[in-house]
């Protein structure tokens, strides 16, 4: 009798512990997906290696990142950056010209494999699709000319900032001015414009600019240089399915060690270089 | 007998203090239960009550200045308290606003107003004057796998009792209404193919209800989207020949006023209106017709219109146009378009960002910061120079 009891109670005792198990496996899987990768194929990633093609989707409609040029070939740094990080892949860039609006519900629907077309970081949308790491931050910095003798934002207290009229540079500026109401805000019709009383004219002090603008100008020859960080940021990544683990690694991989060998830096000179 | 059965059953437990700390335990759980539903309900009708405030107007050197709101999606009522707000501050005394009637008609007959009261309630005590656009269709007054936009002519007088239930209850808040959303685009128009005289027939249906529950109330008709599809095109119908159709199949009598989209694009408000070109002064040709049609006795609104500066959309202008144009259009609808009521802009405000151009209509981000456009129009507003 005690003998079929202390079975009973080990038949109970072993259950107990394959449901709690179960249960911790399934609530890992539920509040973090990813930390059990091995659970799951990457079906996106297995598709890419069977088919020797990334589908990587884009919108043609944003030089210097991409565009169209006199052949109808989608061109830019966006199309150079797919392919240095594809190149160890084994796999071929096949670039899907798509309206911008719609690129992620094209990544949603299975009709490319990423999305690489200089697209904002979206946080309402991380349940949807998974983000790589900004490979470009295309926000609002305040530049000065390289000759400057300010190093940071404080130093501009007294001081007079231009900026395209009615821009996010515009905005950023007014906002700096709430806090700081000594400081002036010049406004002009264009960033170009903004550039020049900066570096030629040198009716300002600083500049409020985009990033995308700023580097166009840097590689282009403009003495300019940027002090303090980013003060509204808009990070440019890469979009991927959320259960595409192995080729979100992938990527992540490539761009940190594009980005270590200075690669990024050098697409954007060459592709920046003959951008209007 | 059972009495005394019960008594000694009761005694027994009371009698044993295991049982006695059972009870005591479990009615001591229930009360918690019970205190901490209560301050919870309590706790959210505390943190969804935003006061009205006291009553407010708008101050403006334009009465003509207004915006189209997007708090449809907007559920935190200090949101809605604080977009309105700033709409007033900024001087314009108009706004468009949507109120979908699926949010409000659930089932038939059965109404939910809470949203929309919020809305109005705020906007009212602002000392704004709404326009509010009525649409949307309950999925109980569509067939299965249709869009919110499908509305059959068998359910247009459901619409109208909606209309009718909608502008009674706001009976001397709301002064005018609009009827859907351009018609003269398939998508609008549930991706069926667009039909002047089926939107004739819902404008006859409608606006008599409207006018018996609420006689006051101004109707607009029209909304159409400015667009030179041509003929046969499955994605809409050209807005003037539209219009045209919609007189010829009897409109006139079914509507107070036209409701107009004027979107500029890449074009300065200033550039002369022609049929084959999408401006701001088309307006005026859609004005022309009410004018040949014999309508010219009734007035316009703008309730939808504007420019973008988006940095990579074909159709944007630099932010800097984008303000110029925006005060020039408010100027213009001011000094010379007698004709035209009010200029509602798209959009004052997101809910949330789209991260598309959409954003870069806006003259306030998702955070209440206000963009350099906000600020303009409110010096402007305030007496400045356009």
């Amino acid at each position: 009798m005690k003998q079929q009891t202390g079975a009973r109670n080990l038949r109970l005792i072993g259950g107990g512990l394959v449901l709690a198990a179960l249960i911790a496996v399934a609530a890992v899987l539920w509040l973090a997906p990813g930390t059990l990768p091995f659970l799951r194929i990457d079906t996106t990633w297995r598709t890419m290696q069977a088919n020797g093609v990334w589908r990587v989707g884009m919108d043609p409609s944003f030089p210097p990142f991409e565009t169209l040029d006199d052949a109808g070939q989608i061109v830019g740094f966006d199309v150079a950056l797919a392919d240095a990080i594809a190149a160890p892949w084994g796999v071929q860039v096949e670039l899907v010209p798509i309206g911008f609006d719609s690129l992620l519900d094209a990544l949603q629907a299975g009709k490319v494999d990423s999305v690489l077309s200089a697209l904002p970081y979206d946080e309402r949308l991380t349940k949807d699709v998974a983000y790589s790491a900004p490979y470009f931050e295309a926000g609002i910095f305040l530049a000065v000319r390289t000759d400057s003798m300010i190093t940071e934002t404080a130093a501009l207290a007294n001081g007079t900032i231009g900026v395209e009229w009615g821009s996010m540079g515009d905005m950023v500026g007014r906002r700096l001015q709430k806090a700081t109401p000594s400081l002036q805000l010049k406004p002009f019709d264009t960033p170009t414009a903004a550039i020049t009383a900066l570096v030629d004219e040198r009716a300002v002090d600083a500049i409020l600019i985009d990033h995308v603008t700023l580097r166009i100008a840097q590689v282009q020859g403009a003495p300019l240089r940027t002090i303090g960080p980013v003060l509204e940021s808009n990070p440019f990544v890469v979009a991927m399915p959320v259960r595409a683990h192995e080729l979100q690694a992938a990527v992540a991989e490539r761009l940190l060690a594009l980005q270590n060998q200075g690669v990024i830096v050098d697409l954007e000179a060459t592709h920046f270089q003959g951008a209007p | 007998m059972k009495i005394r059965w019960l008594g000694q059953f009761l005694r027994q437990i009371i009698e044993r203090p295991r049982r006695r700390l059972v009870i005591r335990t479990g009615l001591l759980l229930v009360a918690l239960i019970v205190i901490s539903w209560g301050g919870w309900q309590l706790w959210r009708t505390y943190r969804d009550t935003v006061p009205l405030g006291p009553q407010q107007s708008v101050v403006t050197s334009n009465p003509k200045i207004g915006v189209h709101t997007r708090l449809t999606d907007e559920v935190e009522p200090w949101k809605i308290k604080q977009t309105l707000a700033m709409v007033r501050e900024m001087g314009a005394p108009w706004i468009v606003e949507y109120f979908p009637w699926a949010y409000a008609e659930p089932s038939p007959g059965r109404y939910d107003w809470s949203h929309h009261d919020l809305v109005i309630d705020h906007a009212t005590r602002q000392g704004l004057t709404v326009i509010a656009r009525l649409g949307f269709v309950p999925e109980w007054a569509r067939p299965k796998d249709s869009t919110p936009l499908y509305l059959d002519e068998e359910h247009f007088p459901d619409f109208a009792n909606f209309a009718a239930a909608f502008v009674k209850r706001y009976a001397g808040k709301v002064h005018y209404v609009i009827i859907w959303n351009e018609p003269n685009l398939s998508l609008e128009w549930g991706y069926q193919p667009v039909s002047p005289a089926k939107y004739v027939a819902m404008l006859r249906t409608v606006y008599p209800a409207i006018k018996a529950a609420n006689p006051e109330i101004q109707v607009l008709a029209g909304a159409l989207a400015p667009t030179l599809a041509p003929p046969g095109s499955p994605d809409g119908m050209n807005d003037l020949t539209f219009l045209q159709a919609m007189y010829d199949a009897g409109a006139a009598p079914y509507f107070d006023l036209l409701a107009i989209h004027a979107y500029g694009w890449y074009s300065e408000p200033d550039e002369a209106p022609a049929a084959d070109v999408v401006n701001f002064r088309r307006s005026e040709l859609l004005r022309d017709l009410m004018v040949q049609n014999g309508d010219g006795a009734k007035g316009a609104m703008i309730t939808e219109g504007g420019w973008n500066d988006h940095p990579r959309w074909t159709r944007a202008v630099r932010p800097g146009q984008r303000i110029a144009y925006t005060l020039r259009a408010y100027e213009l609808a001011q000094q010379e378009w007698p004709w035209l009521q009010a200029v509602c802009l798209w959009a004052f405000r997101y809910p949330w960002d789209a991260k598309s151009y959409q954003d870069y209509y806006t003259f306030v981000r998702t955070d209440f910061e206000p963009k350099p456009i906000y600020l303009e129009v409110q010096r402007y507003a305030a007496g400045g120079t356009p």
